[in-house]
């Protein structure tokens, strides 16, 4: 240990007795010492706050690294291109406002052979330690990097007692929808925009039924996506509730077209 | 020298009094009757004023360097005793003496007055880095006098509390109790050193966070130390040093201010962020660097309950900009002027190894030894090592602070590997802010509670 580091620990020794019982240490030789000598204050305690304050300027400026440690071995490569910047911008929306599209998020890198950027990986592995089936398609998406962090932080790992049944890893899980509407869910894109925006704007579609037509635009089919959300956002309706309402599915409709469309291969 | 060579006139005494009624005060110390044991020399004027305490209160006055020094409670410095002591010399009523045991070693504690003593002063706003800032303005006047007069008292006060604290020792258990550090901030803040303040109410929550505590507060009290010692000489400083401590100990400079000195104008790439609540505001620093300078410099933005911080500075730009330093030695915090093109994704970033990044971080330390938070770039791993995580490279280590948030996301993005990190080295250890990759930067700093702001990120 250097001079300067024993010195330090005596003036916190003395700090902690107090300069009414123990006299200040006497510095090392060179600039603690001569700074000491110049000054010559009148008062142990005086003297030692001086010291103090000049101990801690001279070892935070002489900062230096203590010795290296092993690196760890990283993970086994992953030859999948990684999820683009916008897409990571785009989960963290998903999670903050729309998080329906989720899952069809993390299926779409998985489908399209996309490897998950690394900085999602901590906090999707966290997101879902609790539901099997979920936390499985992360570990998937993020390859060989979600078992190596695993093995760093067991409380990334899945807490979850169910088995993952493996038919159920590809498969975008259902949603409730009302049985006049599953209709739409596989028809063209000029039905949906009709049913919808019609809908919205005589009324009939009000904003007691959000949670469905919220599910329902999550899962018509992706071509649907473009019209609809343009015409959801020019719909003129009488009432300021449909309106809302119907920007807001715009919204969501605009978002699962951006998140599909980045995630298409390059 | 003589006691009555280089006495004051009674205009100097009230021209260090913290207010005015403080004299009215003071005139009714100022009776032979109400002192024991006075006495002065050519330096001094001393004695113990027999007041509402159980014990008189010792005080004493250096009158050649317009300090002063009383054991009584009062907030306001000079007291009333130590300026009823002054106008009783003053006008003859103190006889020469030798100085008691009681006044030796007391005082150094300057107090701004026009003459013979100058006065703390405000940095001058009108320079900006880099050129180094213009000295501090000497003509006082009015308002700015008042404020001098208490920051001045504040320093004193703050010093001879950390005295006392020394003397009695760190193991008293007082300092377990907020209450003893809050009644100091208090003091602080009525002083108007307000940034002294929230050092001391951070430090209250140091006392036994760690087994390591008391070298972490005896380490900030030095610090405290220095700016309460350098606070009351700032007109002997060098001019960039003078406007450092005086931004330290919470003299405040307008923007507007700023905003009249020399633009500094390059490619600021956006280096970092960083978000702390400090009391009840949540501050965040955002760190630029500039492309051609290689130049840091800090933006900083405040949010109160449900305000929003600024997010128009992303982690990953660029910016061509032009930036104004608030004077100081190191001169780190800014403002953003002018902005020539729109950002821009910023460019690979250039890192250093550890030692370098030490060195960087020793030098604008030798400037500023009471900075908290000083950025880096360099290029390391995460890794573990007894029992914390520490930044590595081939040349040696550097731990990580404890608290930092964002390890899983840098260790993530690292994957075992050496890559480059802005950092924002503090007392306590590293805090990774930014993983810059190939194709992004991945901002992992701190952010600020989103119940508590809105648009944290």
């Amino acid at each position: 240990m250097s001079a300067v580091a024993d010195y330090w620990d005596e003036l916190v020794t003395t700090a902690l007795l107090g300069t009414d019982r123990r006299e200040p240490p006497a510095a090392p030789l060179g600039g603690l010492s001569d700074l000491a000598a110049d000054a010559a204050l009148p008062t142990a305690s005086q003297q030692l706050l001086q010291q103090v304050a000049a101990t801690v300027a001279v070892r935070r400026a002489g900062l230096l690294p203590a010795a290296p440690v092993a690196l760890p071995a990283g993970p086994e490569p992953d030859p999948r291109p990684t999820t683009p910047p916008s897409a990571s911008v785009t989960w963290r929306r998903v999670i903050d406002e729309w998080a329906v599209l989720e899952d069809e998020w993390v299926l779409a890198v998985l489908r399209q052979q996309w490897r998950l950027a690394p900085e999602l990986v901590p906090s999707l592995l966290a997101r879902h330690r609790s539901d099997a089936t979920r936390h499985a398609r992360v570990r998937a998406a993020a390859g060989p990097l979600a078992d190596w962090m695993i093995d760093w932080s067991p409380r990334l790992g899945c807490a979850a007692k169910q088995r993952v049944v493996p038919e159920l890893l590809a498969e975008l899980p259902e949603l409730p929808i009302t049985p006049d509407l599953v209709s739409l869910l596989a028809a063209p894109t000029e039905r949906v925009v009709s049913v919808l925006c019609d809908g919205l704007a005589t009324g009939r579609l009000a904003v007691g039924l959000k949670p469905i037509l919220v599910n329902l635009v999550a899962r018509v089919q992706p071509m649907v996506l473009p019209a609809l959300a343009e015409h959801l956002r020019r719909l003129t309706t009488t009432t300021s509730n449909s309106l809302g309402l119907s920007y807001a599915l715009a919204d969501l409709a605009h978002l699962r077209h951006q998140m599909l469309t980045e995630l298409e291969p390059v | 020298m003589d006691a009555i060579e280089g006495r004051w006139q009674v205009e100097q005494v009230f021209a260090i009094a913290p207010r005015p009624d403080a004299l009215v005060a003071a005139e009714s110390m100022a009776v032979p009757d109400r002192w024991v044991g006075t006495g002065c020399d050519g330096q001094r004027v001393w004695g113990r004023c027999i007041g509402t305490g159980s014990e008189p209160y010792e005080c004493v006055v250096q009158h050649a360097a317009a300090a002063t020094w009383c054991a009584c409670p009062s907030r306001l410095r000079p007291c009333k005793h130590a300026l009823g002591l002054l106008l009783m010399w003053v006008r003859g009523q103190v006889a020469e003496g030798q100085l008691p045991r009681f006044a030796e070693g007391r005082v150094a504690d300057p107090v701004p007055v026009a003459d013979p003593t100058p006065a703390p002063v405000a940095p001058e706003a009108s320079s900006a880095a880099p050129p180094p800032s213009a000295p501090p303005e000497r003509d006082l006047t009015g308002s700015r006098d008042e404020r001098i007069a208490r920051m001045a008292a504040g320093l004193t006060e703050l010093d001879r509390w950390l005295d006392d604290r020394v003397r009695t020792g760190l193991a008293d258990p007082a300092l377990g109790q907020y209450r003893t550090w809050d009644q100091l901030a208090a003091r602080l803040v009525d002083a108007q050193v307000g940034a002294l303040a929230n050092r001391v109410r951070r430090l209250a929550g140091v006392v036994g966070s760690g087994p390591d505590w008391h070298q972490r507060v005896l380490a900030e009290m030095g610090l405290l130390h220095l700016l309460a010692q350098g606070g009351r000489r700032l007109p002997e400083l060098a001019p960039g040093l003078a406007d450092s401590v005086a931004a330290a100990i919470g003299w405040q400079l307008r923007q507007a201010e700023v905003l009249q000195g020399v633009p500094h104008t390059d490619h600021w790439m956006v280096m970092g962020r960083s978000d702390v609540r400090e009391d009840r505001i949540e501050v965040r620093r955002v760190w630029l660097r500039g492309r051609e300078s290689q130049r840091w410099a800090m933006v900083l933005s405040f949010a109160a309950y449900q305000q929003s911080l600024d997010t128009s500075l992303e982690v990953g730009t660029e910016v061509h900009a032009d930036l104004f330093r608030y004077p100081g030695a190191v001169g780190l915090r800014s403002i953003i002027g002018q902005r020539h093109e729109e950002p821009v994704a910023a460019p690979e970033v250039e890192a250093l190894s550890l030692t370098e990044a030490c060195a960087q971080v020793g030098d604008l330390l030798c400037l500023e030894p009471w900075l908290e938070r000083v950025p880096v770039c360099l290029r390391a791993a995460p890794a573990r090592h007894e029992g914390r995580w520490v930044l590595s490279d081939a040349e040696g280590s550097l731990p990580v602070a404890a608290d930092a948030s964002g390890i899983g996301q840098l260790l993530a993005c690292s994957a075992g590997g050496i890559v480059p990190i802005t950092a924002e080295w503090t007392p306590s250890g590293l805090v990774p802010l930014t993983v810059h990759l190939a194709d992004r930067a991945v901002d992992i700093g701190p952010v600020a509670d989103s119940s508590f702001v809105r648009s944290a990120s």
